[in-house]
């Protein structure tokens, strides 16, 4: 069971859904994730150095057809922060639709 | 503790949920498969019509280096090299699902060379490779697409 954390640092939504799609892949190519996500260069650059200072992507650069293209995946403390924000959000959501939190349950 | 409201978190959730739905959508067999498998179709196709124990022992060694050579494919974690589909999200179905394709395009095959045959077409099995291979070349991704989802691999 995973346990819920709401993590500050995945949770904007232009974070979240690079983490999210990273948490579908074993790795993706920068090429990708820029397209996937409609970022710049320089934005998208950014967000993976963020999330690499934090110890959650790791990149490479791997030699292909004479350039050198830019891989990231998750690492392991990514990908349990990330199952600990969805595991917040779920929370969050379940507490406001749950009939024993209604004021009308209590009354 | 955060402040986010349920209807952020809802929000957040959608997006997580997209995020996954479109690395999902990447799931399949790189293009070039299919080319291969429709030109190796038309390759059994002129040796069946040929000799009949010929083509029979070019498919048996086309079908055993199709499963060797092909078996990292199947998975359908690598249609582009952009990404690698992780194994929770690609499922377990879609190799059984690509070879189901495979022999339900053998009796398409058989089937059309027959009718073609009894039609009076000479090289029957040819014509018949000639319009399976058409179907797989140009629709092999589409059709296993719409396999996948019944499939809900």
């Amino acid at each position: 069971m995973t346990k819920a954390r709401f993590d500050e640092l995945i949770h904007p939504s232009t974070r979240l859904t690079l983490v999210a799609t990273l948490a579908a892949a074993d790795w993706a190519e920068f090429a990708f994730l820029k397209e996937q996500l409609g970022l710049s260069e320089s934005a998208l650059s950014k967000q993976l150095a963020t999330l690499e200072e934090a110890g959650y992507v790791a990149t490479e650069r791997r030699p292909s057809g004479g350039r050198r293209k830019v891989r990231a995946r998750l690492t392991t403390a990514g990908r349990d922060a990330f199952d600990g924000h969805v595991a917040a959000l779920q929370a969050i959501v379940t507490g406001a639709t749950t009939p024993a939190e209604s004021p009308a349950a209590r009354s | 503790m955060t402040n986010t409201a349920p209807e952020q978190a809802r929000a957040a959730l959608d997006a997580v949920d997209r995020a996954r739905r479109q690395v999902a959508d990447q799931v399949g067999l790189p293009r070039g498969y299919w080319w291969v498998m429709a030109a190796g179709w038309l390759g059994l196709g002129v040796l069946g019509s040929v000799s009949p124990w010929l083509g029979g022992t070019a498919a048996a060694v086309f079908g055993a280096g199709h499963g060797t050579l092909a078996s990292r494919l199947l998975a359908g974690r690598r249609r582009t090299d952009g990404l690698r589909v992780s194994a929770a999200v690609a499922g377990r179905r879609t190799p059984v699902v690509v070879v189901g394709m495979l022999v339900g395009l053998v009796g398409v095959t058989v089937l059309a060379a027959l009718a073609l045959h009894a039609d009076g077409a000479e090289h029957a099995s040819i014509w018949a490779a000639v319009l399976v291979a058409a179907v797989i070349g140009f629709g092999g991704p589409d059709i296993l697409r719409v396999l996948r989802r019944w499939a809900r691999a």
